[in-house]
């Protein structure tokens, strides 16, 4: 599982310093949009993975980079903003998810926050995606919650000391949990021969 | 005595795939996989099974995903507002503060202590929470709405201040707003773009406005409005761009039209 940043660049992520308060600000705006562009797609695929509508995951991703102007423009570290991003995302989906919940009052049952936004694939989709892939699916989607997050988050390229701190879990935890995952995808990957 | 199994665990291996080890166990795990072909074959097939679940996982999303070019668009104007709402340069604050904190600290709580007496319940009879001051409305609550109307529409119209809100549409403003529990008074819900230049009666046009704002207040709202009601109607600007200058930051087009950086003195 490899991903496009390395690192290094996740480390080096080019915010930029100016004397003059107004380019300050200018660059500050063009450092975050130019962040947005590199990071919303990997957000967006995280966000709606774990069981969130699009529209739903956008204002998450607004409301996260408009925190990430603020974090920056008060002076705070550069350091590792992916990780800081894809943090405060999450966060702020798991607030939301939870006060739809609360509004509506209907209990949710485990696995349909998923259905709301994946519901079963349309006759085009069905012709679309082999049976395989089907399979794979329903093996995704038969993960614990918990499971499947940290397997979105490294599909996206986080380490996992950084899944580790975005899912409040251990080092031991996150490595098992992929294991376990990988685990059942490459034994279904084996009986379907795919 | 317990049977030791000699092959790497799947969770060593996928490990060693994904580089988390150690440097020492990278060592052992790679002396190992030199040797042993079971090994190197199952880690061959946890690469494999990412492979496809990577495949997979995109494929699925980039036939579902919505244009990135809108909510881009969306956060620029966004971030745009915050920069013109925010102190330019909050560091030099910070650092000031930090240096000053231990007398901040003292005058702070002198200051806290005469508040809590001049505020105690007992001279006003019950405590209220405080009315957030809403200078800049929240452009995803209200991006302003308007009416399918012309220039001659709006100059031919009286010019209506403050055209009264239901008050059942005034509490859902306040609602999504997250308002709750302070004192109505404090808040007057006001039209961002002014009927007065053809803005609709809908909730995406409505704010609540802080009574409580002391500069950027609604009277300096109301003399930005007039202004750009006169210009309209002087034929000296277009009607869209009025509306959509004041629903993108009033206070900036405040700024722009009253070529100013503060509110005039006679409107405030």
């Amino acid at each position: 599982m490899s991903s496009d940043l390395t690192e290094a660049a996740v480390r080096a992520l080019p915010i930029r310093s100016a004397a003059d308060p107004g380019d300050r600000r200018d660059r500050l705006e063009e450092d975050v949009i130019a962040l947005f562009d590199e990071f919303r797609d990997p957000l967006l695929r995280y966000l709606s993975s774990v069981g969130m509508a699009f529209p739903d995951c956008e204002d998450v991703i607004q409301e996260a980079f408009i925190a990430l102007f603020r974090h920056l423009h008060h002076g705070k570290s550069h350091d590792n903003l992916r990780g800081w991003l894809f943090r405060v995302a999450h966060n702020l989906a798991l607030k939301r998810q939870y006060r739809t919940r609360r509004d509506l009052e209907v209990p949710t049952e485990p696995g349909a926050e998923n259905s709301a936004i994946d519901p079963a694939p349309s006759p085009e989709d069905q012709a679309a995606y082999s049976q395989t892939r089907l399979r794979l699916l329903a093996v995704v989607e038969a993960l614990p919650e918990q499971d499947r997050r940290c397997l979105f988050l490294r599909a996206e390229g986080l380490r996992y000391r950084e899944i580790a701190g975005i899912l409040d879990m251990s080092l031991g935890a996150v490595s098992l949990s992929l294991t376990r995952s990988l685990v059942r995808v490459a034994r279904r990957a084996k009986q379907c021969n795919l | 005595m317990k049977h030791k199994d000699p092959h790497l665990s799947d969770q060593d291996l996928l490990l060693d795939v994904d580089g988390e080890h150690s440097a020492h166990d990278e060592k052992r795990v790679r002396a190992h996989l030199k040797a042993c072909w079971r090994c190197r074959v199952r880690r061959d097939e946890l690469e494999n099974a990412i492979s496809d679940f990577v495949h997979f996982h995109h494929g699925q999303f980039e036939a579902k995903s919505p244009p990135p070019d809108g909510p881009r668009a969306l956060l620029k104007a966004q971030l745009a507002q915050l920069a013109s709402a925010e102190p330019s340069q909050p560091s030099s604050w910070f650092a000031l503060i930090h240096r000053l904190r231990w007398s901040l600290a003292i005058s702070t709580c002198g200051v806290l202590a005469l508040g809590l007496f001049l505020s105690h319940p007992v001279r006003h009879g019950a405590l209220r929470p405080q009315a957030a001051i809403i200078s800049i409305p929240d452009s995803r609550l209200t991006p302003g709405a308007a009416l399918l109307v012309d220039q001659r529409h709006v100059c031919t119209e009286p010019n209506i201040k403050n055209k009264s809100v239901p008050v059942a549409l005034q509490r859902k403003v306040l609602q999504e707003y997250g308002i709750e529990g302070v004192e109505p008074r404090a808040y007057e819900i006001d039209y961002l773009i002014t009927p007065a230049l053809g803005g609709a009666d809908d909730i995406h046009n409505l704010w609540p406005q802080s009574h409580s704002a002391t500069t950027w207040n609604a009277d300096v709202k109301d003399a930005l409005e007039d202004h750009l009601r006169e210009m309209v109607c002087t034929g000296n600007l277009d009607l869209t761009e009025a509306q959509q200058e004041i629903a993108s930051n009033w206070i900036a087009a405040y700024k722009k039209y009253f070529h100013t950086d503060r509110p005039l003195p006679e409107v405030r």
